[in-house]
């Protein structure tokens, strides 16, 4: 069986930015075929010479992705993607400006094809604790926020005090923040590090490292958990040797403040724990 | 060029410059005249049909507020709590224990064929049942090999057999919203959120959505509905796809088709840009018996499902505040854009913060691009107070009111959700009467049974299921009731000018009831007998079980 293509949910309040960091993102894909699932292709700004054929409902583009809008039925429209000709490398789908994200992320245990991926939820630095205030549309705001498994802080040039704001998501979301304008932020970050080729721009800001470690004996499990829920730590993948359970292998999945470990079947003698972090600084010394 | 006159034992028209009549004149399927029968004689010749002699002739009832999802229902069998008629008459007596419905469903299974099919059951209402709620050990009693699916009257809430958790590889460990589990962590076999839903019809294979709406079931939805009294119903929230318009085409094109059909376009269904092209397209293909015209967009969800948005203070029992489907900012922008192109609108607004986003959606539309005799409606505006109705009646608006509620869930409603003095006040039919809202009550069909005489009886008498009398004050006169469900309900569709009363020039389309419901007692009203329906002069016997 082929590995399961991770499931990306893009929330957010209408107006936060969803739609530039998909904008970014297809413009940038890495050589990674998105499948990149929208309510509106309206506000998509894509380059007309990269559209290859455009069909009602669906655009594909010359680099390998494919836009779709969702249409009545979320799950069918996801469906139809999986049973149909076209492989793709990542599904990423954009949250209605009201929906919570987490209950969309859901469905990326619908199929074994899909494995559940981050939430990401794009905050609008300028107005989100006047919309969180808001009587109406507060608590949905504040549910979107708990749903993260990322937050993009967008627009943090528009933004009054900072400092304020930072406490407030804080106080609010258990995810780790990443700020920028114009949602410019790495992608790896949010989509994963399966990069295919180098035909990608580097990562537009340097704060963000990479670490690759490799241990032949086995991890403390507890350990483990306690580096990947560092709040410097942003993403994780990588398939571990526990202490608890030698012979198996588990397979780690982290975004933002999630981490998935499943089980990846029996373990070879000659394998090692391997496992790829994302994240801010260095803060791995312990292992 | 055929006339025939039809006696009654008495016809109330809706037409206030002649409430009654005693004969009514059909040629070529519309009214020719209503009056005695001396007053018809100058149209020429005649024939007399005495048939209706004894019987009482209303406006056929118009559902402002249904979907056609009840016919396709009637495929499986029904397990609610209060009794319920099948399109082909048959009474389904209401079961009041699980045990009852556990036992229903085994019986039924023994009538399926041994090939490990799906058993669907609908309707399953357990609010009023003291105790447990239905585990997966109840449905294994039913069968343990064969999938067995129990969706509950809501139509949120499955319920399933552990059969459907194996194929579904639900566990434990499944860690879904929706999949409710017990104190140990272990699912109990209830599912409550879309996606785990979905595993479970995936599992079985069961295409719920396909099987409600194919044409088969715009029959059956169209025989319910006869049986009632329905000439015009709507089916208020459908995206529409071509294997839905084709079935309507198809059916509505026979002549035996015993209603007149109006879809609403499920309006957030594909963005507005794309929406109105397409209904504009659609408009082109109406005919006597259905009409594209309408717009149905959903605000918020519904005050029993815990998903209503309200205002302060909220839900009684402390339940958090409900969901948005299109937001506030969202339904501005919807609204305007239907509102500019013409079309009429209508809001699905349960809580009151839901009525309020809705009104004033409404307004800035209205500020920006005014318009004339919009009819923009609210369906359900359960909770609107009478602030809200002023501010609808100055906007111009309509409202259709869901009556049924208080008897379906009145007492939830009163001990739970709302609390007595909101309770009290809820569907407030009195309120939109003396204000002068034009307004409809409705049914929801398949949320409860199509029936315009009952949601009458709901608006005219407030009781709930217990016997309660919700809110005295908002109780309206029986005559008031009639209207609301025929040409009250025919305004709110922008069809008051070719149906809803019995008015010459006006589509024959007739309600024959064995009894007159203005002198039955009000608290009888539900009871009158419906012996059929006459649509476009064509006569359409309902059977009797």
């Amino acid at each position: 069986m082929t590995a399961p293509i991770p499931f990306t949910v893009i929330g957010g309040f209408l107006g936060a930015g969803k739609t530039t960091l998909l904008n970014q993102l297809l413009a940038d894909t890495a050589g990674r075929r998105f499948a990149v699932l929208v309510n509106d292709f309206g506000a998509l700004d894509i380059d007309g010479k990269l559209i290859a054929k455009h069909g009602g409902d669906t655009i594909a583009l010359a680099n390998g992705c494919v836009c779709c809008t969702i249409g009545d039925s979320l799950v069918e429209t996801v469906l139809k993607l999986l049973d149909g000709p076209q492989r793709f490398d990542h599904i990423v789908v954009e949250a209605s400006g009201v929906a919570d994200p987490g209950r969309i992320a859901d469905l990326g245990v619908l199929d074994e094809r899909l494995v559940r991926d981050g939430v990401v939820v794009v905050v609008d630095a300028a107005n989100v604790r006047e919309r969180a205030a808001d009587r109406r549309v507060g608590d949905t705001v504040l549910r979107q926020l708990q749903a993260a498994d990322l937050i993009v802080l967008n627009k943090v040039d528009l933004a009054e005090d900072l400092a304020v704001l930072r406490c407030f998501l804080s106080t609010h979301a258990t995810a780790p923040v990443l700020e920028g304008s114009h949602c410019a932020v790495p992608s790896d970050l949010l989509f994963g590090l399966d990069r295919r080729g180098a035909s990608g721009k580097p990562s537009p800001a340097n704060s963000f490292r990479s670490w690759s470690y490799s241990w032949p004996e086995p991890v403390d499990r507890a350990a483990l958990l306690d580096v990947l829920q560092d709040a410097t730590v942003l993403r994780g993948k990588g398939i571990v040797r526990f202490r608890d359970s030698p012979d198996r292998r588990s397979v780690v999945h982290q975004v933002g403040k999630r981490v998935d470990i499943t089980d990846g079947g029996p373990w070879s003698d000659t394998d090692e724990s391997q496992l790829v972090l994302l994240g801010v600084r260095p803060v791995l010394g312990s292992l | 060029m055929s006339t025939i006159v039809y006696a009654a034992r008495r016809i109330v028209t809706m037409n206030p410059s002649q409430p009654f009549a005693t004969h009514v004149a059909v040629r070529d399927g519309r009214i020719l005249g209503a009056g005695s029968l001396d007053s018809l004689k100058g149209w020429g010749k005649f024939e007399t049909d005495e048939r209706f002699a004894d019987k009482v002739i209303l406006p056929g009832f118009v559902e402002g507020h249904s979907h056609a999802y009840e016919g396709g229902v009637w495929k499986f069998p029904y397990v609610g709590y209060f009794d319920r008629t099948s399109p082909e008459g048959k009474r389904s007596p209401g079961l009041k224990t699980l045990e009852e419905v556990v036992a229903a469903l085994a019986a039924y299974e023994k009538t399926l064929p041994r090939d490990g099919s799906t058993l669907f059951a609908w309707g399953f209402d357990p609010i009023y049942f003291t105790g447990r709620r239905m585990e997966l050990a109840d449905l294994d009693k039913v069968s343990t090999e064969r999938p067995v699916l129990v969706l509950h009257s809501n139509f949120h809430v499955l319920n399933a057999n552990t059969p459907v958790f194996a194929k579904a590889n639900i566990t434990r460990h499944t860690n879904v919203h929706g999949i409710v589990k017990d104190a140990r962590g272990e699912p109990t076999g209830e599912l409550q959120e879309n996606t785990a839903k979905f595993l479970a019809y995936r599992a079985t294979g069961f295409d719920l959505a396909g099987v409600l709406s194919d044409e088969e079931a715009t029959w059956r939805f169209a025989r319910v509905a006869q049986l009632a009294g329905v000439t015009t119903a709507t089916d208020l929230h459908n995206p529409l796809p071509d294997s839905t318009v084709e079935g309507y085409l198809k059916a509505s094109a026979s002549a035996d088709f015993p209603i007149r059909l109006l879809p609403a376009f499920a309006g957030a269904s594909v963005p507005t840009a794309q929406a109105i092209p397409r209904l504009k397209e659609l408009m082109r293909k109406n005919n006597d018996k259905l009409r594209f015209q309408l717009v149905k967009l959903v605000t918020d969800g519904s005050i029993q499902g815990l998903s209503a948005r309200m205002r302060w203070p909220g839900y009684y029992d402390g339940t958090p505040n409900g969901v948005w489907n299109v937001g506030p900012d969202e339904l501005d922008r919807m609204v305007l854009d239907y509102h500019r192109a013409g079309f009429q609108v209508h809001i699905h607004t349960n809580g009151d913060e839901a009525s309020e986003v809705a009104i004033e959606a409404v307004e800035k539309a209205l500020a920006t691009a005014p318009r004339w005799d919009h009819r923009h409606t609210l369906q359900h505006a359960q909770m609107a107070d009478a602030g809200q109705f002023r501010r609808l009646k100055a906007l111009g608006m309509c409202a259709n009111l869901f009556a049924n509620h208080l008897f379906y869930w009145g007492d939830i409603h009163y001990a739970k959700t709302l609390g007595p003095e909101r309770a009290e006040r809820m569907d407030a039919c009195g309120t939109a009467l003396s204000l002068g809202v034009p307004f409809a009550v409705h049914c929801d069909a398949p949320i409860t049974p199509i029936g315009p005489l009952f949601s009458a009886w709901c608006a005219v008498n407030r009781l709930t299921a217990s016997g309660r009398t919700l809110g005295e004050a908002e109780k309206i006169p029986v005559a008031d009731a009639l209207r609301a469900i025929t040409l009250g309900a025919a305004y709110t569709l922008k069809l008051d000018e070719e149906l809803g009363s019995i008015d010459v020039g006006k589509r024959a389309d007739f309600a024959i009831l064995d009894d007159d419901p203005l002198t039955v007692a009000p608290e009888k009203l539900k009871d009158v007998g419906v012996w059929g329906t006459v649509l476009g002069g064509k006569i359409f016997e309902a059977p009797r079980s």
